[in-house]
């Protein structure tokens, strides 16, 4: 029981995770919470199944191609949904548009590749039980992840650019850098690892167009938890609502562990509106 | 010998007054019109693997009833409309088929969901209807008396599951579970207290979270409650796949019976291994499955050779959705052939249909039952042994 439960918990937690950084890497560049995380997610298992399956490329072929479409649906979702509502954030416009253009292709993807849940290659051969790859390979993308964007944000120009776009956009378009251009990368940047997330989830999710609700809401928590913008409260929050999630599917089962997880949130959100990690923010006035 | 006009006027004349004098009052071109089947399949969409065969087997009757001559010397003109597996289209269609196209029948809708939305409404203009859906509110004499069924209900498939569990398998300890979906809570409410009529132990029941990628916590309990058989039911192959790959993955040795998605290609490409199809039972239908001796029954056999013989295609389909398909249309025509294709004489010839023999069942309706298919026809297969579109009898059934 206890080997289940930190396997299939942590590698949950693992693609919660990178769905709660691509809600933040969107979040940060623009100020805009774009549901269109969950439909990268989903699309990462559903174009990798096409490309490897049906296509037959090669793994590594198909695995770039699909993060090659999660940065353009990235640079699509910036274009159509976001800018154009930015001129008005107080209005959260951006909820219904960016939740409208996620369900238009979940549609479409349902039309096109089918409403049944269909089969994603075991892609390197390698270990038995917990020790197989649809464990491993979220926990290692997670990883792999987490450290670029720290590498990113902290030493590299474009990464502190981002930071600072984040920071104040206004004061960084004073200074003179191209915020529009950056917040452009920021979404095609978010598409390549909600699609990563997908991609590498997909042996244990399956290529199913339904996986967008559940990683849009799942994926949400790890960012209510862990506080809006900080990636690495998404990585704790996303790998304890992962192990939360399956010790409570052990403890009380069936449908009451998604009623456990419910619980828990709304109580965290109660106690620390902030999030765990996150900081009182300022508000102008 | 050449025809001159005076003896055409004077035979003319006499097929006149021959008509006068047998009271045929209609003119002669109405007989020779072609008969109206109004046809609501869903041929895109989500749900239209079923259509897409039910199809097949629809067409193939149209044709050979019309090259024969037709019925009674009328051609059977199929109007389709695709409902595209979206109730609200379905409405659109048969609305579109009993008030502009003035049909003489409906055939279809072909899914739960849209004859759900549609039945009311051809019930309301009073044109009669034939589905072959399963959900148990679909016919009601009292509410739709125009409306027929071709097919199982939903209580029959399901007893027919507990019937090969508690009877045939003898085993008494079973473990009933759904997905959340509407159908699968449905299903567990209603089967649980039939098992337990049939002096089955319910040992484990409930409604799994269909999202779950891991499903061991439940099969845990399912196997500590003491089951000994499994009844999943649920219509989503994501979730019956990883049930039985999670029974494999336990080395948990037992039987797993339910609904026809069990068997379906889809369930079978999601499952790790393919031997975790073994010990695996659904729903099927005695007439379309293969006999202990590997052969079908004579009637759908010499079915398959004529569907070979016009290169319908079944390696992508189930054989008792063609046979579904040809039996809607077969059944119609014979009823128009035999009392004519008004309402009234449809309803009136059907109220006392008995065992009409076609390939996939045989229907019987009364005036009360408007359910034509029989119990004991509703069976169980082996879902691994798929071949042409057929499966064989599931294990402990006599032929």
């Amino acid at each position: 029981m206890f080997e289940s439960i930190v396997s299939y918990g942590l590698a949950v937690g693992a693609i919660y995770a990178m769905t709660g950084i691509t809600y933040n890497v969107m979040f940060s560049a623009s100020r805009v919470f774009s549901f269109t995380a969950g439909m990268l997610g989903m699309l990462g298992g559903v174009l990798g199944a096409y490309f490897i399956l049906q296509l037959g490329l090669p793994a590594i072929v198909g695995l770039v191609l699909v993060l090659a479409c999660g940065a353009l649906l990235g640079v699509v979702t910036e274009i159509v949904t976001v800018r154009p509502v930015l001129k008005n954030i107080e209005q959260h416009l951006y909820v219904l548009s960016t939740l409208a253009f996620a369900l238009l292709v979940q549609q479409l993807t349902a039309i096109e590749w089918g409403t049944e849940a269909q089969p994603f290659p075991r892609l390197i051969p390698i270990g038995q039980g917990w020790l197989d790859q649809q464990f491993w390979l979220p926990m290692l993308a997670c990883a792999v992840t987490i450290a670029g964007l720290e590498f990113l944000y902290r030493r590299t120009l474009v990464g502190r650019a981002f930071v600072a776009i984040a920071e104040d956009s206004y004061a960084a378009r004073a200074l003179g850098l191209p915020e529009q251009r950056l917040r452009l990368a920021s979404f095609a940047l978010a598409g390549v690892i909600g699609a990563l997330a997908g991609f590498t989830g997909a042996e244990m999710l399956l290529a199913f167009f339904g996986n967008q609700a559940i990683l849009n809401f799942y994926g949400f928590v790890p960012v209510a938890l862990g506080g809006m913008g900080s990636n690495r409260g998404a990585v704790v929050g996303g790998l304890a609502l992962g192990l939360f999630q399956q010790a409570a599917n052990f403890l009380v089962g069936g449908i009451f562990a998604a009623v456990a997880v419910f619980v828990v949130f709304i109580v965290v959100l109660l106690l620390r509106p902030e999030g765990l990690a996150g900081g009182a923010a300022a508000r102008r006035v | 010998m050449s025809i001159k006009r005076r003896q055409v006027l004077a035979g003319s004349a006499a097929v006149g007054a021959a008509s006068l004098a047998s009271g045929l009052a209609a003119p002669a071109i109405a007989a020779n019109e072609p008969i109206k089947i109004g046809y609501l399949p869903a041929l895109t969409g989500p749900s239209s693997s079923t259509g897409v065969g039910i199809n097949r087997g629809s067409e193939l009757a149209v044709k050979e009833i019309n090259d024969a001559g037709g019925i009674n010397g009328r051609k059977i003109e199929l109007i389709v409309r695709d409902t595209q597996s979206d109730p609200t289209k379905a409405v659109n269609g048969a609305a579109e088929l009993t008030k502009r196209q003035k049909v003489s029948i409906v055939w279809g809708p072909l899914n739960s969901g849209e004859s759900l939305a549609a039945v009311p409404l051809v019930a309301r203009d009073k044109v009669p209807e034939l589905h072959p859906c399963w959900v148990d509110s679909l016919t009601d004499p009292a509410k739709y008396p125009m409306c027929f069924r071709n097919a199982p209900t939903n209580q029959q498939i399901g007893g027919a599951a507990n019937t090969y569990v508690v009877d045939v398998l003898k085993l008494k300890k079973v473990a009933v579970v759904s997905d959340t979906t509407g159908y699968g809570t449905a299903s567990v409410e209603a089967y649980v207290p039939m098992l337990k009529a049939k002096g089955a132990d319910v040992v484990y029941s409930g409604h799994i979270d269909a999202a779950n990628p891991d499903l061991k916590p439940d099969m845990l309990r399912m196997r500590d409650a003491g089951a000994q058989v499994v009844m999943p039911w649920s219509v989503n192959a994501g979730f019956l796949s990883r049930l039985l790959n999670t029974r494999g993955d336990m080395n948990w040795d037992i039987p797993v019976v339910g609904q026809t998605t069990l068997g379906s290609g889809q369930t079978k490409a999601l499952l790790t291994k393919p031997e975790y199809w073994n010990k695996v039972y659904s729903n099927n239908f005695r007439n379309v499955c293969f006999t202990k001796d590997g052969k079908l029954p004579a009637r759908a056999s010499e079915f398959v050779a004529r569907l070979d013989k016009a290169n319908i295609e079944m390696g992508d389909t189930l054989l008792w959705w063609i046979a579904l398909g040809y039996d809607g249309i077969k059944l119609i025509a014979d009823t128009i052939k035999a009392a004519g294709d008004k309402p009234d004489q449809i309803t009136a010839y059907w109220n006392k249909l008995s065992n009409w023999p076609g390939v996939y069942g045989n229907i019987t309706f009364t005036p009360q039952q408007h359910n034509g298919f029989q119990d004991a026809e509703v069976v169980m297969c082996e879902v691994n042994s798929l071949k042409k579109g057929a499966f064989n009898l599931a294990p402990g059934y006599a032929s």
